[in-house]
């Protein structure tokens, strides 16, 4: 929450880990007036102007599940993968069996829905409507993946680590969290994307100005995130990353904006992208191998050289190439075209990746010139 | 379970794409080499994940067709007749074919600028500026009646383009463009000032909402030259990432971006799109119709595909007219055709994109009604459209009206329809001004007699000096005055008006304006200064009862100086009122959805 004494805001974040509150305010300190006023204020014990949103906000991670309701969300995700592939992929998007295994997901799914359950939803969705096979393959092993690690006695880290991914930390566990100190982070693009509902998560993609480093801050509609446009620059005083697919989640908890991001920080955005489309392609194979149903991966890549004759492609110093995905956010790809018709030369593009099913492929968000400019797509 | 492997994964795929249960073409059970009793479940098990791992196996660099993969989900726009005319051809941009870029003769540019769509406006406008900074043409007979135009031109859509041209004329008209930008670029700077203390944190308040509606239409009236800091800070509002700005004025703040071009804003438009819905959504829209840039009309239609909201799917059919993606105009008709259609003003308002002379009789019998706004929309709809089959209504309609506001649009409209003809090369319509002009006032009583008209101006001028001494209430005291000797002498009442309204007393202000408006409307309205000011006190006077909660005294104080001529009053004033009265009348209708 943000709160004003004498004249002066800071933002103040309370949190509570293992049994323990934790409190710290955005000029780092745990004691200072903006924290016990926060405390006051939480308490009941001052009266101030509340100015948060109406309502009841939904948590950024919900309940999972006990071990009963989890072998019971097994069973709805072993129902729904078979209610497809009985039907078959071409059929699935108006069988009443789909749509009553989905809906029997979401029932026995904890409330309000996480949000990696929701984005798979989401997602598989899209793909049923659109009768992409092998999207509807992908999404589906993971769901049997995760069938698998929420049945297991005794989880391995890896079926531990995979259900947190897809449903929160178990409760009274230790999130294994990375915790990140003064970074410089700059947001080169955000998306809304749909999960039990259409544009119910919006994701914001940071990278990290120093190590290249791409996390991605996710915001369920009506909840809170870090502030500002797109794009800025985040002097990030603390962050937490969680383990999960790629790109992995941060929650920023201290942050300054700035929302007029400086031309050098663009040129060290440059420096830090990814030179090599064969380590792109294999980062791609590697996350979908790992995570098949929740990876999204984003990725920085700065092209040795390029090719506008008809279609754009990108070519790394060894010759690889890399095309743009044109099915998605066609006006974003509309966009680049018509600056590359006006002779703009990208130095570095960010992207979601995707793939035709044999090339890899980037959807864009934004791009970078060598003269340290930058146009969000 | 073993896979065979001796099966094709192709066969696994097919089993995948057309079922397992009664395959006829492959026995998944067979493929996978597992018993025939084996349950659909563990069946499916191993399908998916023999064909996701041979999938990614595959996943490489190989070349690729990217146009041939996964078509977009939205359909193309739907293919219309085009309109074989001169303006129905004439491209805003381009070297080749029939293009503004092209025109040099400066009668035809002037045609254009009346009677073309806001593309072809705004490119006129541009091509005139070309030809005006030769300065060798400014003696041309026909360069200084353009300028002539240009400097009376109020075309509140061209506002930015308009300013921009001003600037740089010689005279007057020129200076006082140059003074306004000076002061555009002070308050602009202001701005950028609470806007960085805002995000350095010292503090809370949004630099856009402590400034009055006129001040910020102005600020955005110039959004392209505005700092990247300013435009962000506006994208976070837009985006609702900004943390503190509430959604109504979250809404206002995009209504006053309507005529901004600038593609900064663009991407956080386009997500409103995505994400939000209801009025946010219409407006993001309307924004989005003025922008020459690819991303718009993608994500227009993606979202008119999937809309079912009535306010937004006729906003959205209309910000597609004005990219020449007709796909909305059969749903806008037939909105117009019904017996009582619901949001007329908003599906007259998108027939200025997607009408053509067919839709001519749908929007003339709405200037008839009883909404002076909405038979005031109907009248520009018909500018757009510029039928000449309107003419014979219009002028039925100018004499039959009381409306001032709905005269001036008659007029504006008449003027359009006779340049579009002049340029589809139809004989240009002769109108009769002396019928359609104004009629003289009927007198209520006899002449002043000569010691009253004396002491009248006595008093008027006593009033002058106590004012120049800085005396007020004596100086009202003498207008009063004088006001009362003569009953059709509106000065001393414009005194008033404008002593009150020069001191920010708005509500003192507006009963002056309002007996001066009774007695001498026409000189209110043919005086640029004298309109300025009162529509700047009526439009304050709004915004303070407003802000004490009195929403239904704004919404009259707004709708009574909308009925007046303010063709003369300045652009950001004109387009402020508009859109208050637009968002009080949806207050008024509870149709403001929550964009929650």
């Amino acid at each position: 929450m943000d709160v004003e004494v004498e004249g002066r805001v800071e933002m103040v974040t309370l949190s509570l880990r293992d049994g323990e509150l934790q409190c710290v305010s955005s000029d780092a300190r745990n004691d200072g007036p903006h924290v016990l006023a926060a405390l006051q204020f939480v308490a009941g014990m001052e009266t101030r102007e509340d100015s948060s949103p109406p309502g009841s906000l939904p948590s950024i991670s919900a309940q999972p599940p006990e071990q009963s309701s989890a072998s019971e969300l097994a069973d709805a995700l072993d129902d729904l993968l078979t209610a497809i592939t009985r039907i078959g992929v071409d059929k699935a998007q108006h069988a009443p069996s789909v749509d009553a295994a989905l809906e029997r997901l979401i029932g026995v799914a904890p409330k309000p829905t996480p949000s990696g359950l929701g984005r798979f939803i989401g997602r598989l969705q899209q793909a049923v409507r659109s009768a992409e096979l092998r999207r509807v393959a992908r999404l589906l092993k993971g769901a049997s993946e995760l069938a698998d690690a929420l049945r297991a006695a005794t989880p391995t880290p890896e079926a531990a680590l995979r259900v947190g991914a897809w449903l929160g930390a178990r409760p009274g566990s230790r999130p294994d969290v990375e915790l990140l100190y003064d970074r410089t982070m700059i947001e080169v693009g955000r998306e809304w994307l749909s999960g039990t509902e259409r544009a119910s998560l919006e994701r914001r993609y940071l990278i990290d100005a120093q190590s290249g480093g791409i996390y991605r801050e996710d915001r369920v509609r009506n909840a809170n995130a870090s502030l500002g446009p797109c794009p800025r620059e985040l002097q990030v005083g603390l962050a937490e990353v969680e383990p999960g697919p790629n790109p992995r989640r941060i929650r920023v908890l201290q942050y300054e904006v700035e929302p007029d991001v400086p031309a050098e920080s663009w040129d060290s955005l440059h420096q830090v992208a990814s030179q090599s489309f064969v380590q792109v392609t294999e980062q791609y194979r590697c996350a979908l191998r790992t995570s098949p149903a929740l990876c999204e991966p984003f990725a920085l890549i700065a092209p040795f050289r390029i090719e506008r004759d008809g279609v754009f492609k990108a070519f790394d110093a060894e010759g690889h190439q890399l095309v743009l995905d044109r099915s998605e956010r066609r006006g974003a790809v509309l966009a680049f075209y018509d600056l590359l018709a006006q002779g703009i030369e990208p130095s570095w593009l960010a992207g979601r990746l995707t793939d035709t099913g044999t090339t890899v492929c980037l959807t864009p968000f934004a791009m970078g010139t060598f003269d340290g400019k930058y146009t969000r797509l | 379970m073993a896979h065979n492997s001796d099966t094709d994964v192709d066969t696994l795929e097919l089993c995948l794409r057309e079922g397992i249960a009664g395959n006829e073409y492959a026995d998944p059970r067979e493929a996978l080499g597992c018993d025939t009793d084996t349950d659909d479940a563990e069946v499916a098990r191993a399908l998916v994940r023999i064909v996701a791992a041979h999938d990614l196996g595959e996943i490489g660099m190989r070349s690729v067709r990217p146009e041939a993969v996964r078509h977009p989900s939205v359909r193309p726009p739907t293919e219309v007749t085009a309109d074989p005319s001169f303006l129905g051809r004439l491209s805003a941009t381009g070297d080749e074919g029939l293009s503004v870029e092209r025109i040099d003769d400066v009668p035809t540019l002037l045609a254009v600028l009346r009677a073309g769509s806001r593309r072809q406006r705004r490119a006129a406008l541009a091509r005139l500026r070309e030809r005006l900074v030769d300065r060798r043409l400014l003696q041309s007979d026909e360069v200084r009646k353009a300028i002539q135009i240009i400097s009376k031109l109020r075309d509140v859509e061209l506002g930015y383009e308009l300013a921009q041209l001003r600037a740089e004329l010689p005279g007057a008209s020129g200076r006082t463009a140059r003074q306004e930008h000076e002061q555009w670029k002070r308050l602009a700077q202001r701005t950028e000032f609470e806007i960085r203390a805002f995000w350095d944190g010292q503090s809370s308040v949004d630099a856009f909402r402590g400034l009055p509606g006129d001040q910020r239409a102005l600020l955005l009236m110039r959004v392209s030259e505005l700092s990247n800091l300013v435009v962000q800070h506006i994208t976070a509002i837009i985006e609702g990432s900004d943390g503190s700005v509430p959604l109504e004025s979250r809404i206002g703040l995009i209504t006053s971006l309507r005529y901004a071009r600038d593609p900064r804003l663009v991407p956080a438009l386009v997500a409103v799109l995505e994400a939000e819905r209801g009025e946010l959504v219409a407006s993001a829209a309307r924004v989005l119709g003025g922008m020459d840039d690819a991303r718009a009309q993608p994500a227009l239609a993606e979202r008119f595909e999937r809309s079912f909201v009535a306010e937004e799917r006729i906003a959205l059919a209309g910000a597609l007219g004005m990219h020449g993606d007709l796909r909305g105009l059969s749903e806008v008709r037939s909105s117009l055709d019904e017996d009582h259609p619901k949001l007329p003003l908003q599906a007259l308002e998108a027939m200025e994109s997607l009408g053509s002379p067919d839709s001519t009789d749908l929007v003339t019998k709405f200037l008839d009604h009883a909404d002076a706004s909405i038979a005031i929309q109907a009248a520009r709809t018909c500018a757009r459209i510029g039928d000449g089959r309107a003419l014979d209504e219009l002028t039925d309609r100018y004499n039959a009206t009381a409306v001032p506001a709905l005269q001036a649009a008659i007029e504006d409209a008449l003027s359009a329809i006779a340049a579009r003809m002049e340029l589809r090369g139809e004989e240009a319509a002769t109108i009769d001004w002396s019928e359609v002009g104004n009629k003289p006032v009927a007198r209520k009583g006899p002449r002043d007699s000569l010691p009253a008209i004396a002491l009248g101006w006595r008093d008027y001028f006593m009033g002058r000096l106590w004012l120049l001494l800085g005396r007020v209430t004596w100086a009202v005291a003498r207008f009063e005055s004088a006001a009362a000797r003569r009953d059709d002498w509106g000065a001393p009442l414009i005194g008033i008006g404008m002593t009150f309204a020069r001191r920010e007393q708005y509500a003192l202000a507006l009963p002056a304006f309002r007996r001066a408006i009774e007695v001498d409307r026409l000189r209110i309205e043919r005086n640029p200064i004298l309109v300025r000011a009162m529509a700047k006190a009526f439009l304050h006077r709004a915004e303070q009862v407003e802000r004490e909660g009195r929403d239904d005294v704004a919404r009259g104080l707004v709708g009574e100086v909308l009925t007046l001529d303010l063709r003369r009053a300045p652009g950001t004033v004109r387009f402020e009122l508009k859109r208050k009265h637009d968002v009080l009348r949806r207050e008024e209708q509870g149709s403001v959805d929550s964009a929650a």
